[in-house]
C-alpha cells in the first residue's frame, strides 16, 4: 500500500466558486411514492437518428454482438451535454455493407441535437469503433475522446474550436485489436493522465468475415461460438509523458492482463481509500481484475483475493459493464457488475479497505438480473431521493433465442430499473418506470446524463442495428438535488479521479469522477448528487487527486456549481 | 499433449488407405468399423489418457509448489509476528499464494486452461446452483475453491492487524483442504 500524500493545505483555504446555474424548482420533497418513476423515450423528437451497425443479423461472430458504447460530454464547453455514439460495421455473410460512422450531436439546449459529426471530424476514421472515455488528456480545458475499435484507437484531440483531431498514432496508443474498454486514470501520482485500455479477443478481420455459427445452444440450435475456445488478447497500458505521448508500460507497472482475460468493462476508482488510483476490469467469463495501486505507480492484482472478481460460488462470470457508487452511504465504493444471460449481475459490497463480498442475494439485484444479458449499467439517483439506483441495460447476444420461446429468452430485452431503499436494498420498479423501460431492445451501453438541465439524470443507451435509444427522466423529483462540475486550471493536473463528499440532512454522499464505466460509455462528468428533503448541503469537499482539498458549506441546493482547484 | 496436426494427418492417411483399400474397390462393403480405424482409435485414446495424466500430475505439481511456497511464506509471516515486525507484505503474499491454489495456479495458468475449455459461453446456470461447475479444473473442486478463496480473503484481511492465532487457524484450513485434495490422487 501506498503511503497517503501529504495534503495540501486547501482544508479551510480559499475555495473558488466559478459559476452556477439555476434548474426548474423540484416537486415538494415526498411528493411522490417510492417506485414512481417515469421515463420517456425522446430519441426521435431529440435527432438522435444514427444507426449503430452490429455486424450481420443472425451474430455470426461475437464482434457482430458485442456492440459499442455512447457517451455524454459538453465538448463545446456551452454547459449542456453533447452526444457521442461509437458506431459499428454492417456485414453481410463475408462482405462488408457498410462502415458505420460515429456520431458527434451538439445539444442544442431545446431539447434537440445537431448533427456535428462531419463539421467536428469525430466520424470514426472509418473503423469498426466499440468503446469510448473521455478525459482532458493534455489538461488543455477541453474534453478530448478516445474511441477503442476493432482495429486501431482513435485519440480524439479536442482543439477547443469545434473540431478535433485524431492524434492516437503520435500519441502512441493505437495498438490495433479488439480492443474494449478504456479508462484514463493518473496511475502514478505524477499529475497526467495515463490509459488503461482493455481487448476481448486476438482474431482478425478474416476470423471475422469468415465466422460462421458453430457452438451448440442448449441443444436446439447454432451460435457464435466464443470467448471460450478463441485466444484472449492482452490489455494494453499506457503511461502518459506529460506531452501527449504515451508509452506501454504494462510489464513495469504491474498492470499485466496475465490471464489474457477476455476484458470489456473498465473503471479506475480509489477502492482502498489510500488515495490513490485503482483499477478494475471486467471480464468475459474469466476472474475479474482488481489491480491495487502500491503507490509509485506500481499495482498488484488482488480480484481473487479481495473478493471482487468471482461470484459468492467462487464461479468466473462473464463480465461485461461495470458501475461504481456507495450504495448504503457508508461511504465505501462497492462495484456492480454485469453478467451473462440465466446468471445474476454481481454487487460486490465494499468495505473501504479495498475487499469485497458478493452482496447480490441479499441485496435484492440477483433475482431482476438472472434472466437476462445484461451490459451497461449506472449507479445513479434518478428520483433525487439521496440513495443511488441502479439501471441495468439488457439485449442477448443470440437472436437465435426467439427462434425458441420454451427457454423464456428474447433477444431484445427490457432494461431494469432497481431502486434503492436508501439501506443498498433493491427492488425492480421497472415495470412502474414509464414507457421507456417497458420497450425491448437489443441494448449494449449505458451513458447517465442530465442533458435538460432539469436536475435529474436522463438515460442514453446504444442498440444493435437500430438508432439509440434517449429516455428522458419525467420522474416527479422527491427532492433537491447538486450537480458539480469539476475544473482543474491547465497545466496543474486533472480531475478525473477526484471525489466529492457531500454532507446533506444527516447523510453523506460520495460521488468520484471517471473517464467512462458502465458497458464501454461515459457519463455526465458532472457529478450529480439527489439531496432527499435537503435544501442545502452542509459541507461539500472535493478530495482531488492529488491530495489536496477544498471544502465549502452551505451550499443551497437546486443548482448547478463549478468548483475550481484552488493553488 | 498430441497435437491436432498430427493426429489430422494420421487419420488423412488412414481415410486415403480405406478409400483405395482392395477390399472397398473390390465388392460390396464389409459391415462393421474397418479393423484399422478402431486400431487407430485405439493409439489415439491411449494417447489422450496419457495426455490427461500428464496434466492431472503437471497441475499436482502446480499446487504442490504453490502450497510449499504458502508454508514457508506462512512460517515467514508468523515469524516476523513473533518478532513483533511488519508482517503485512509476507501475509498478504500468503493470500495471493493461497488464492492462486484455488485458482489451480495463477492467472497466467488461467489463460491456458481457458484454451482447454469447450469453445462457447461456458455458462452451466444449473450446475453452478449446484456447486458442481468445474469450469476446465483439473483437481480443484469448487468446494476447495471456495474453501481457499475464503481463506485467502480472511488472511488478506488480517494483513492491517497481524493476528498469529486466526492465522494459524485459516491455515489450518487450507492445510486441511489441501490435503484432502491430494489424497484423491
Amino acid at each position: 500500500m501506498s503511503l497517503r500524500r501529504l495534503l495540501c493545505a486547501g482544508l479551510g483555504a480559499a475555495v473558488f466558486l466559478i459559476g452556477c446555474g439555476k434548474a426548474s424548482a423540484p416537486s415538494p420533497a415526498g411528493a411522490s411514492p417510492p417506485g414512481s418513476f417515469k421515463f420517456t423515450d425522446v430519441t426521435r423528437e431529440a435527432g438522435l437518428t444514427r444507426v449503430l451497425l452490429a455486424g450481420r443479423p443472425e451474430k455470426d461472430h461475437l464482434l457482430d454482438s458485442a456492440g459499442a458504447g455512447v457517451a455524454w460530454l459538453d465538448f463545446d464547453g456551452d454547459g449542456r451535454l453533447d452526444a457521442y455514439l461509437a458506431n459499428g460495421w454492417k456485414l453481410s455473410g463475408n462482405h462488408i455493407v457498410e462502415k458505420g460512422r460515429n456520431a458527434l450531436y451538439r445539444n442544442r439546449g431545446d431539447g434537440t441535437f445537431e448533427d456535428v459529426t462531419d463539421r467536428s471530424h469525430t466520424a470514426g476514421e472509418e473503423r469498426w469503433s466499440a468503446g469510448i472515455a473521455v478525459a482532458d488528456y493534455d489538461n488543455d480545458g477541453h474534453p478530448d475522446i478516445l474511441v477503442t475499435t476493432f482495429g486501431p484507437n482513435i485519440l480524439y484531440r479536442n482543439r477547443g474550436d469545434g473540431t478535433f483531431e485524431n492524434v492516437a498514432a503520435t500519441a502512441g496508443i493505437e495498438a490495433p485489436g479488439w480492443n474494449t474498454g478504456a479508462a484514463f486514470f493518473d496511475a502514478d501520482g505524477d499529475g497526467n493522465l495515463d490509459l488503461y485500455v482493455a481487448s476481448y479477443i486476438d482474431c482478425t478481420l478474416s476470423d471475422v468475415l469468415e465466422a460462421r455459427r458453430t457452438l451448440d445452444w442448449k441443444g436446439v440450435d447454432k451460435v457464435a461460438p466464443g470467448p471460450f475456445g478463441l485466444q484472449g488478447a492482452a490489455d494494453h497500458f499506457f503511461l502518459s509523458d506529460g506531452h501527449g505521448r504515451f508509452r506501454e508500460a504494462s510489464a513495469e507497472t504491474g498492470l499485466v492482463d496475465r490471464a489474457l482475460g477476455y476484458g470489456f468493462g473498465v473503471r479506475a476508482a480509489d477502492f482502498d481509500n489510500d488515495g490513490d488510483m485503482d483499477l478494475y476490469v471486467a471480464n468475459d467469463s474469466d476472474p475479474n481484475y482488481l489491480f491495487r495501486n502500491e503507490g509509485g505507480g506500481k499495482f498488484q492484482e488482488v480480484g481473487l483475493w479481495s473478493g471482487a472478481s468471482l461470484s459468492a460460488n467462487a464461479a468466473a462470470q462473464a463480465g461485461m459493464g461495470v458501475t461504481v457508487g456507495d450504495i448504503q452511504g457508508d461511504g465505501f465504493l462497492d462495484i456492480f457488475v454485469t453478467n451473462f444471460a440465466e446468471d445474476y449481475s454481481v454487487l460486490y459490497r465494499g468495505d473501504g479497505r479495498g475487499f469485497f463480498e458478493d452482496v447480490s442475494e441479499i441485496a435484492g439485484v440477483a433475482g431482476p438480473t438472472f434472466k437476462p444479458l445484461s451490459w451497461g449499467a449506472a449507479f445513479a439517483d434518478l428520483d433525487c431521493d439521496g440513495d443511488e439506483d441502479l439501471v441495468v441495460v439488457n439485449g442477448h447476444i443470440y437472436p437465435q433465442v426467439d427462434r425458441h420461446p420454451e427457454f423464456g429468452l428474447t433477444y431484445a430485452e427490457k432494461s431494469l430499473l432497481l431502486e434503492n431503499d436508501g439501506q443498498g436494498r433493491f427492488q425492480d420498479v421497472s415495470a412502474g418506470a414509464g414507457p421507456g423501460f417497458q420497450t425491448a431492445r437489443p441494448g449494449r451501453g449505458l451513458a447517465v446524463g442530465d442533458y435538460d438541465n432539469d436536475g435529474d439524470l436522463d438515460l442514453l443507451i446504444s442498440n444493435l442495428d437500430a438508432p439509440p435509444t434517449l429516455l428522458r427522466n419525467d420522474t416527479p423529483r422527491r427532492g433537491s438535488f447538486l450537480t458539480v462540475t469539476l475544473e482543474v486550471p491547465p497545466g496543474r493536473g486533472t480531475a478525473i479521479g477526484a471525489r466529492v463528499i457531500a454532507s446533506a440532512g444527516g447523510r453523506t454522499l460520495i460521488r468520484d469522477l471517471a473517464s467512462g464505466e458502465s458497458y464501454l460509455s461515459v457519463h455526465d462528468q458532472r457529478l450529480h448528487f439527489g439531496l432527499g428533503s435537503a435544501l442545502k448541503v452542509d459541507r461539500l469537499e472535493v478530495r482531488w487527486p492529488d491530495g489536496s482539498r477544498q471544502v465549502l458549506t452551505d451550499v443551497p441546493a437546486n443548482q448547478f456549481i463549478r468548483i475550481k482547484k484552488s493553488n | 499433449m498430441v497435437r491436432a496436426g498430427r493426429i489430422l494427418t494420421l487419420l488423412l492417411a488412414l481415410a486415403i488407405f480405406t478409400l483405395t483399400s482392395p477390399v472397398l474397390a473390390a465388392g460390396p462393403a464389409p459391415t462393421g468399423t474397418p479393423e484399422e480405424m478402431v486400431a487407430t482409435y485405439r493409439s489415439l485414446a491411449e494417447t489422450i489418457l496419457s495426455a490427461k495424466k500428464t496434466e492431472w500430475n503437471l497441475v499436482s505439481s502446480i499446487l504442490a509448489a504453490t502450497y510449499q511456497h504458502a508454508e514457508g511464506t506462512m512460517a515467514q509471516a508468523q515469524g516476523e509476528i513473533k518478532a513483533h515486525k511488519d508482517a503485512k507484505a509476507q501475509i498478504e503474499k500468503l493470500a495471493a499464494l493461497v488464492a492462486e491454489l484455488g485458482n489451480e495456479g495463477d492467472s497466467s495458468v488461467a489463460s491456458v486452461r481457458k484454451k482447454l475449455v469447450e469453445g462457447g459461453h461456458h455458462h452451466h446456470a444449473a450446475e453452478e446452483q449446484q456447486g458442481i461447475y468445474d469450469e476446465g479444473y483439473v483437481i480443484v473442486t469448487r468446494t476447495a475453491k471456495k474453501v481457499f478463496l475464503e481463506a485467502a480473503s480472511n488472511i488478506g484481511k488480517m494483513a492491517g492487524s497481524p493476528n498469529a492465532a486466526a492465522l494459524t487457524s485459516e491455515w489450518g484450513k487450507v492445510s486441511k483442504q489441501y490435503t484432502e485434495l491430494m489424497a484423491h490422487k
